[in-house]
Order: C-alpha cells, then sequence, then structure tokens
C-alpha cells in the first residue's frame, strides 16, 4: 500500500505536467522568414474526434496536399507572393470545443482567416471570429438560414462559402430532373438538424410543386423499419436524407430487405468510398445510391478553370500514393480550395493582406472563379448581406463499385 | 394495429436487448456491480468478427465462438487488473465508465473510425407473405434461442451454474459449501462479456461496425433492466422483450418521440415500482 | 523552526494562500485567450462538480447534474433574449429557476434508493434536452439561442468590459467559484453538513437518530442546483450561444468523473482539483494527431489514478499526503487493511 503514494505522486505530477503544458499553450514555431514567399496562416476547427470523426479526418490530407501544388505558384498581392498554411484543430463537433479550436486558432497559432467549417458550432465559433476580425468562411445550416441567428451587422466578417440548405434544393430538384416519374421523395434528418432551416427548404420545394415527405429519427438510430413503412405508408420511392451516413445506409440496406427494392436512396453528402456503402448495405441494395458530387473533371453544366481541375486530380493522386490505395472522396473539393482561391483572389482585388474590412468589401457581390465553378457571391436579399455563394448541385451514383455522375442543377445565384 | 413488419421488427430487438441485458444483470448479480463497458465489449465482440471473417475467412459460427471467446478473457482481465484494485462501488462504477472512453479510443487507433459492414454475410431474404425478414436476422433469432437455452442448461442442470445462483441468493453460506467466490466471480465476467461480444457478433451483419456502436444497445439493456428489474434474470428476458417491441410500436406511431417515451416509462417505473417487474426489493 | 507556532498546519495553509494569489494574477502573468478561456470553461464546470459531490456527501449519485447547467443556462438566455431583462437578474433567476426545479424534482425522486435515483437522474439530463429541442417556440429548438456578454459595469472611471475580452470573464469566474466553495465548505462545516455525512453512511441509523432524511437530501439537492445553475448561466453568456446539446448525459459523466477523480472528501478542494486538472488534460488531449487517441488517454488516465490511490480518496488527499509523507517525514497513521 505505501508503494502506491509514491506512485500516485508521481501520477499526479505527471497529470498536473501534462495541464501546464497544456496552460503554457502548444510552443509556437514561427519560422524565420528570410526570402520567399510570405506565409499566411488559416486555420479550420474540424471534427476529428467521436463519431462524426471521420468526415472531418477524411478532409485533412488532400487539403493539405492541395495547398502544397497551390504554393509552387502562390499568389502575389502588390509585388509580394504569399503562401498559405492550413492549421486544422480539433474542434470535438460541440459549441465548447468549436469556441476553444477557433480561440487557439486565432490567439495561439495567429491564423488570418478560418476556412471551410461545418456549421454545427456556427454561433460559437462565429462569435469568437467576428470578436477578432478574422473573416470566417463556412457553411450554411439552421443557425445561419434567414430568420437563424445570422446578423450582417453583429457578424460583418461572416461569409456563407457553401449555401448547406440552398445546396440540398438544388440536389432535390436534381433528383427530380433525373427521375422525372418520380412519385414522392422522401426526406430523412436525424432531430439534431430539425429548425426553421427546413421550413426555408420547405418553402421553396413548395414552390417548384416537389413532392415530398419528412421524417426525423433520434440520432444514432440503427434500425429504420418504422420509419420505412411510414415513408411506404407515404407513397414515397425515393429517400434522400440529410443526417448521417449511417442512417443513410441502413436506409438503403433495410428497404432493400423489406422488399422495396424499386426505391432509390441516397444522402446529402459525398461518398467517403463506394466500397463502404457496398459493405454494410450490399451490392445490390447500394446499386444506384444518389450522393454530393464534386468531381469537378465530371461536371457537365458548371464550368471549371481546367488548371485548376488538374490541381484536384493531383493532389488526389498524391494521397493516393501516400496511403496505397485510390483515394475516391470528392467532397474536399467542395469547400478547401474553393475557400482558399476566395481568399487569395479576394486580397489581390483589395490589394491587401492586413485589412478584413477591405477585403470582405471585396467578397461582398464579388464574383470568384474557383475550383467548383465560377459564380458571384449574392443573398442580400435573403441575408441582408451578399455572402452566399453559388454550388454547381451536381450529384452521383454509385454503378457497380464505382460512383459514376447521375444529374446536376447548379446554384448560381440566390435573391 | 402496426403491420406484421413492425412486429417482427420488434422481436429481433427484444433478442438483443435481451442477451444484452441478461449479461449484465448476470455481472451484476455475482460481482455487485453493474459493468458500463458492457456495450464496448458488443462493440468488439463485432470488430473481431469482421476481422475473422474478412481477414481470417473463418466461418462465421466459429468466428462468434471465438469473439465470444477472446471477450471473456479480455473481461476476465479487466476483473482482476482493474476492478480488483478499485475498492467501492462507487469507484469501480467510474473505472468502467472510464473504460467505455479507453476502450473505444483503443478501438478508433485499430480500427478507425468509419463505418463497415458484413452485409455479404448470409445475404438474401426469407419472403413470409406481407412481409421479409432478412436470412442475418432470422440468425439472430436463432442465436437468442440457442444462448437462452444453453444459459437455461448451465445455470440450473451444472455444477458451476449452481454455484452461480448459490452465489447470487447467498455469497457467505455459497462458500461455507465450497464455492469460490473470488473464482465465480471471474468465471461470471467472462460469461457475461462473452455473451455481450457474440450478440455484437450475431449483430455485426444486421447493422454497420464502428467504435461507437455499444453505446445504444447498453442504455437499452439498462433501460430493460430497470423495466424488469435489477437483479433477475428473467426480468432481464422479460424487460427485454417488453422494450423491443415498445421500442419498434412507438417508433411506428410516433416516429423520433418513442425515445422520450421511453425515459419518461422508466422515470414513472422507477417512481412507482423500483424493483420493475421481477425484482426484489432493494432498500 | 519556532517552537511555539504549530508550524505544520500554517504552511501548507501559506502555500494555499499563495497558489490563490497567483491565481489571481493569472490574466496579469499570461495573455494568451485560449488560456484563460480555458482556465475559464474549468471554473464553470468546477462549480457544477461542487454540486455533484454536495448531492453525494448526502448518500445520492446524481448523474443529472448537466440538466440543471442546461436550465440555469436557459433560463438567463431566454430572459435576456426574449424577455430583454439585463444580465444581472437574469443570472440571479437562473440560479432560483434551476434551484425550485431541482427541490420539485428532488421532493418526488430523492426518496428512491441508490441506483434508481442515478438512473433516474440519467434520464433527467436526457428529458431537459429533449425538451431543449422540442420546445420550439421558447428555446429555439435546436438552433439554440444567442446571448450577449454581460453589459459593462463601470466603477469609477473604471470600465469592465464582458465584450472586448476574456479577462473580466476570468474574475467573474474565479469570484463565482470561490463564493461557491465557501458556501460549500461552510455548509459541509456545519451541524447540517456533517449529518449529512451521517446520511450518507448509515441512513437508517441516520434516521433512528432524528436526522430528517428527505429534508437535508432535498436541501443539499437545491443549493446544487442553485449554484450548478449560476454556472450555466455564466456558461451560456461565456460561449454566447446555448444548444440542447451541450449538457446532456455524457456532460453529466464528465461531471462525477471529475468529482471522484478529485476526491469526494473535500466540497470544494476536491471538486476544484479535478475539475482543473481533467479539463486541461483533456484539452490537451486535443493537441494530439493520432485519431482516437484522445478518449484511450482520457479513460487511462482516469483508470490509473483510480487504481493508484487509495480506497476513498481524490487527488485532493494528495495534498495532505504530500505535506506529512514528503515535507515533514512523518509516519503515517494507517489503517490496518481488514481482509475482505
Amino acid at each position: 500500500m505505501k508503494k502506491s503514494y509514491g506512485i500516485a505522486t508521481i501520477l499526479v505530477t505527471a497529470v498536473m505536467v501534462l495541464g501546464i503544458l497544456g496552460i503554457a499553450g502548444a510552443p509556437n514555431t514561427t519560422q524565420a522568414q528570410t526570402s520567399g514567399p510570405i506565409i499566411i496562416k488559416v486555420g479550420t476547427p474540424t471534427a476529428l474526434s467521436g463519431p462524426a470523426g471521420p468526415w472531418g479526418q477524411i478532409g485533412v490530407a488532400p487539403i493539405q496536399a492541395w495547398v502544397e501544388l497551390f504554393n509552387k505558384e502562390g499568389f502575389k498581392v502588390g509585388n509580394k507572393t504569399y503562401n498559405f498554411q492550413v492549421i486544422n484543430v480539433d474542434d470535438k463537433n460541440t459549441p465548447e470545443g468549436g469556441a476553444a479550436a477557433a480561440k487557439k486558432l486565432i490567439y495561439e497559432d495567429k491564423v488570418k482567416f478560418i476556412i471551410s467549417h461545418w456549421t454545427w458550432n456556427f454561433p460559437s465559433v462565429s462569435a469568437v471570429a467576428n470578436q477578432a476580425k478574422v473573416i470566417y468562411l463556412c457553411r450554411t445550416g439552421n443557425e445561419a438560414v434567414p430568420g437563424g441567428v445570422y446578423d450582417p451587422k453583429k457578424q460583418p466578417y461572416t461569409v456563407f462559402a457553401n449555401p448547406s440548405h440552398e445546396q440540398f434544393i438544388s440536389d432535390i430538384f436534381a433528383i427530380a430532373e433525373a427521375f422525372p416519374n418520380y412519385k414522392r421523395i422522401g426526406i430523412n434528418d436525424s432531430t439534431l438538424g430539425k429548425g426553421i432551416g427546413w421550413d426555408y427548404v420547405d418553402r421553396e420545394l413548395d414552390k417548384a410543386k416537389i413532392r415530398y415527405h419528412h421524417e426525423w429519427y433520434a440520432p444514432g438510430t440503427q434500425d429504420f423499419t418504422p420509419y420505412i413503412t411510414r415513408y411506404n405508408e407515404a407513397g414515397c420511392d425515393i429517400i434522400y436524407g440529410a443526417g448521417d451516413v449511417m442512417a443513410a445506409m441502413l436506409i438503403t440496406k433495410q428497404r432493400w430487405e423489406m422488399g422495396f427494392k424499386t426505391w432509390r436512396t441516397g444522402t446529402a453528402g459525398t461518398l467517403l468510398d463506394p466500397m463502404m456503402y457496398i459493405g454494410v448495405s450490399g451490392l445490390e441494395a447500394s446499386q444506384g445510391f444518389i450522393a454530393q458530387y464534386f468531381a469537378n473533371w465530371d461536371f457537365k453544366k458548371t464550368k471549371v478553370n481546367p488548371k485548376y481541375i488538374k490541381e484536384c486530380q493531383e493532389a488526389m493522386a498524391m494521397i493516393s500514393k501516400q496511403q496505397g490505395k485510390p483515394y475516391l472522396y470528392t467532397g474536399w473539393i467542395g469547400w478547401g480550395p474553393h475557400h482558399l482561391q476566395i481568399l487569395a483572389q479576394a486580397m489581390q482585388r483589395a490589394g491587401t493582406v492586413d485589412n478584413p474590412d477591405a477585403i470582405m468589401k471585396a467578397i461582398r457581390g464579388g464574383t470568384f472563379d474557383t475550383a467548383i465553378g465560377k459564380f458571384t457571391f449574392s443573398g442580400a436579399k435573403t441575408y441582408g448581406s451578399p455572402i452566399v455563394f453559388g454550388t454547381p448541385g451536381c450529384l452521383s451514383q454509385i454503378k457497380g463499385d464505382k460512383e459514376v455522375y447521375l444529374s446536376e442543377h447548379p446554384l448560381t445565384s440566390l435573391p | 394495429m402496426p403491420p406484421a413488419g413492425i412486429w417482427i421488427d420488434g422481436l429481433i430487438q427484444s433478442c438483443i436487448y435481451m442477451t444484452m441485458a441478461f449479461g449484465m444483470v448476470l455481472v451484476f448479480s455475482i460481482l455487485g456491480i453493474l459493468n458500463w463497458a458492457h456495450g464496448q465489449f458488443y462493440m468488439f465482440g463485432a470488430i473481431i468478427v469482421y476481422y475473422t471473417v474478412t481477414a481470417g475467412g473463418i466461418p462465421f459460427p466459429i468466428s462468434i465462438l471465438i469473439s465470444g471467446l477472446l471477450m471473456a478473457v479480455l473481461g476476465i482481465s479487466v476483473k482482476k487488473l482493474v476492478i480488483d484494485r478499485v475498492k467501492g462501488d462507487l469507484y469501480v462504477g467510474v473505472v468502467t465508465i472510464s473504460l467505455i472512453f479507453f476502450f473505444e479510443g483503443a478501438a478508433s487507433i485499430l480500427f478507425g473510425m468509419q463505418d463497415r459492414g458484413l452485409s455479404m454475410l448470409l445475404p438474401g431474404v426469407m419472403n413470409l407473405g406481407s412481409f421479409s425478414i432478412s436470412y442475418q436476422k432470422v440468425a439472430v433469432l436463432i442465436f437468442t434461442l440457442v444462448v437462452m437455452v444453453a444459459m437455461y442448461i448451465v445455470l440450473n442442470r451444472t455444477k458451476v451454474g449452481r454455484a452461480i445462483r448459490a452465489t447470487a441468493q447467498q455469497p457467505d453460506a455459497a462458500s461455507l459449501y465450497g464455492v469460490s467466490v473470488e473464482r465465480l466471480s471471474l468465471t461470471v465476467m467472462g460469461i457475461g462479456c462473452g455473451l455481450a461480444a457474440m450478440a455484437g457478433s450475431i449483430m455485426a451483419p444486421v447493422y454497420s461496425i464502428n467504435p461507437f456502436m455499444g453505446r445504444i444497445p447498453m442504455i437499452m439493456a439498462l433501460l430493460a433492466i430497470v423495466i424488469g428489474g435489477i437483479g433477475s434474470l428473467t426480468g432481464a428476458i422479460v424487460g427485454g422483450i417488453i422494450l423491443g417491441f415498445l421500442n419498434s410500436v412507438i417508433a411506428y406511431y410516433l416516429s423520433y418521440f418513442s425515445e422520450v417515451v421511453l425515459f419518461l416509462l422508466v422515470i414513472f417505473i422507477l417512481l412507482v415500482r423500483p424493483q420493475g417487474l421481477f425484482g426484489a426489493s432493494l432498500k | 523552526m519556532m517552537p511555539f507556532m504549530d508550524y505544520k498546519n500554517v504552511v501548507p495553509k501559506i502555500v494555499i494562500g499563495l497558489l490563490v494569489f497567483l491565481i489571481f494574477l493569472v490574466p496579469v502573468i499570461t495573455t494568451n485567450v485560449a488560456t484563460l478561456s480555458m482556465l475559464i470553461l474549468s471554473g464553470i464546470w468546477a462549480i457544477a462538480v461542487m454540486g455533484f459531490t454536495l448531492v453525494l456527501r448526502t448518500g445520492q449519485f446524481s448523474l443529472g447534474q448537466a440538466a440543471f447547467m442546461a436550465i440555469g443556462g436557459y433560463t438567463s438566455a431566454i430572459l435576456t433574449v426574449k424577455l430583454s431583462l439585463p444580465f444581472w437578474p437574469s443570472f440571479f433567476l437562473a440560479g432560483m429557476v434551476s434551484g425550485i426545479v431541482a427541490s420539485l424534482v428532488g421532493m418526488v425522486v430523492l426518496r428512491v434508493g441508490n441506483i434508481y435515483f442515478s438512473i433516474i437522474t440519467l434520464a433527467l439530463s436526457e428529458i431537459v434536452r429533449i425538451i431543449g429541442q422540442q420546445w420550439e417556440p421558447v428555446t429555439r429548438g435546436t438552433r439554440g439561442l444567442i446571448t450577449s456578454p454581460p453589459p459593462p459595469i463601470v466603477l469609477g472611471g473604471f470600465e469592465i468590459n464582458f465584450a472586448a475580452s476574456q479577462v473580466p470573464y476570468f474574475y467573474f469566474t474565479v469570484c463565482l467559484v470561490a463564493i461557491t466553495g465557501l458556501v460549500f465548505w461552510k455548509i459541509g462545516d456545519s451541524r447540517m453538513g456533517r449529518s449529512f455525512a451521517g446520511i450518507a453512511l448509515n441512513p437508517v441509523l441516520a434516521e433512528h437518530q432524528g436526522i430528517h432524511l428527505m429534508k437535508y437530501r432535498v436541501i443539499a439537492f437545491t443549493v446544487a442546483g442553485v449554484f450548478t445553475g449560476f454556472a450555466g448561466s455564466l456558461y451560456a453568456h461565456f460561449l454566447t450561444v446555448i444548444t440542447p446539446f451541450m449538457f446532456g448525459l455524457w456532460e453529466s459523466i464528465q461531471i462525477m468523473i471529475m468529482s471522484i477523480v478529485g476526491g469526494i472528501s473535500s466540497l470544494a478542494g476536491g471538486p476544484i482539483i479535478g475539475a482543473i486538472l481533467l479539463y486541461t488534460l483533456g484539452d490537451y488531449l486535443t493537441r494530439l494527431e493520432t485519431y482516437g487517441i484522445q478518449p484511450f488517454l482520457f479513460g487511462g488516465a482516469v483508470m490509473l489514478v483510480l487504481i493508484f490511490l487509495p480506497k476513498g480518496t481524490g487527488l485532493v488527499d494528495l495534498w495532505g499526503r504530500f505535506w506529512t509523507k514528503v515535507v515533514w517525514r512523518e509516519k503515517e497513521f494507517e489503517f490496518d487493511e481488514v481482509e475482505e
């Protein structure tokens, strides 16, 4: 027993030392800049732990690879050349974690911008970024749609570089165009996503006379038999989910087992790897599974600068080589590169890298040419400020064991 | 009246809740502690089967037995190395909760956090008129029946089983009769964890496999135990059945509200009849 | 050594005094916003942990303390945002509402035994979350509410501006933690507090001696609820957002872990140490790059601490042992190990 006091003391000291190291903060590695491009640090609070972890983790490597390629040329403002450095910090997918990640990035790592953030923690990250006058590029979500918490006066440095809700609406239009004889589209989401965002979506779908039916499930649900039964009773034949991927895969599997083999299923998210879906749902059941698709080389209705297409493909090839198997996820193209390209072009137009107000002025209402197409920031009427970018609205489907193009309904501007 | 498919679905859910609850109650009645990490043994069971089937090519039934054995060994190790070193029910509870994080972290590092599936195992469905049931789910039914029969035989017809029942009722008297409570605790821990692992294995093809898949089955097992009565093996079975059917039927009518209803039901039971259906009255 | 002063008693207390003084100087020593933010949040959770420990003193194991943070947070958020009440009355009311809910719930629920109480409080955390999600007109559902920082306080010519920096929050948190700690310590030391301990050890005997079991349990539960409500309100106004998912079952579990690891023998010191150490450990772990290593190391650290600490003690008890064994080199009085 006496031995344990000694061990306990050592353990406690270790814990305290670790804690103090945490308090002191990670050592700041500032490079001595002698010559060469000036580095602009950009931060990304990402969900790297917890159940949402895989979706944050998978985008980290290709964006770093793309930044490497981008930095070969860099971008010029005035007569100086600049490079980007992207820093990822785990935000645990909670508001507390998001605020902590944002504070670390801004005050310890000294980033100038925050990009490609999911809006699950929008309020807390946005509060931190706007207070520090750090321009914050993110995606819309429940909090950010009209009637949500975005307030152009309180959050002048927020930019919606991906319009998630509007993209979902585009997806539904693309589905209706791909399957003109559909009976009814079943939409599902976990109760985590319930909110006024859906009222906004419903209004737009009603305007376009789309037939749909909503279902909500508790997060973590694995048994969708009751929900599929309800979809059947509502007359749905396409089920497109806005919730988690596990739900989409299980609905795909279970509807097949329940005999509804003619139904199509899908999820509003990019495919991590077709084999994952095939593994969980079954090869036959997952044929025709619909997902969002950011493979800019396959876009038919949106034109993308061939140079950007090449950069993205090269980045993916680099990661494929690194991990020893083909890297197939295209989602990262939808935010990382195009957020950075917007920033680079905005800084060039503003003629400065240090003045957030001037850079925001260049972004608001400006037209930018990025890896997902050329769009003009809009949304002055809907959001109170023209800070919403467009989206190619492209969908894919699983054919065999591959992901192929299905349909496209670009969103070019918002009122 | 919900369609037949809902009732069958409820039956399958019952099987899993029942098996998990049974394992937890077995451990509780001999060791006096609730193993909060019970769900993580379920998760490891699924992961082991994934590797033995895909990488090892070992047939499914044998894989299930292997995972049961391996996790029984892990459970016994956990008991000896961790639980026995921590004194006090309170502290043992906290230690098993920290095991949840420890095991999930280990699984995340080794297996990765992405979902994987075993849909190619026992593919196909059995058509029974107005509804169909996948062979994977039929396997769950058969598994549960086998396990319950096996448990009945072990508990009622073998020496070990008699020792378990004796110790559950009167540990001191049992040790007077020569039962090594210490050894028996290890055996029971092994059986309980092995059961959880095998439940995870048989369910692996039905849903998907990821490091966090054990959380909800553990909570459901807890609810089943509350309904059936803490400390009662029959209660675990009956509680599992009731919970399984309730969950499916309520979800059919009220979709996500089933969550709320189940929690309220549990609170109501705990206030009005805390010992559940079959439990002994605790102070 | 001075023979006429009980230096063994005084010196540790002087050291503690120095540490407390240092705490007040932290914002001067480091202006790192991320660090201050982390300390502020650990302080807030420390208050919730103190509440848990107080309830544990009466023999009840509450897995629902996070629910009271939610109630406090939502109360002050709703009052400031929807009813436009100023911050300080809302803050006060947050604690009061939380306390009232605690006493009402406590009166109904505290009469059931140990494990049942724990499961009910566990369900309570989830129910509060579900109410937050569903009661759209009031809580705005999953979107949550956006709160504002407390308004600036003007003292003479000097303005304390919460919106401009974290430092005012830091001192506010330190004050709240100190007040809570003092109140709880006093309660623990009082006659009522010492009967709590009696209730925990032997409820039947305590009842026979005339201590009204339920009354004391409800009082403890209510007081814990009040202060946890204050903590929740501060939390909501610090992060300027409150959503239903911030306080659920797993947050209640974190509170419990912090309490047990910190040490339940002390009502103020134990929770504070447990909260600060575990919170900073968790924060430090987010810097590690291997995916999945955070919960692995966190769970492992808690297990190791529990295995190697002697029975019934937490980290705070090591303070006393450090002085007796390491500094004064005394032989500790040890209880004989009783064979189980």
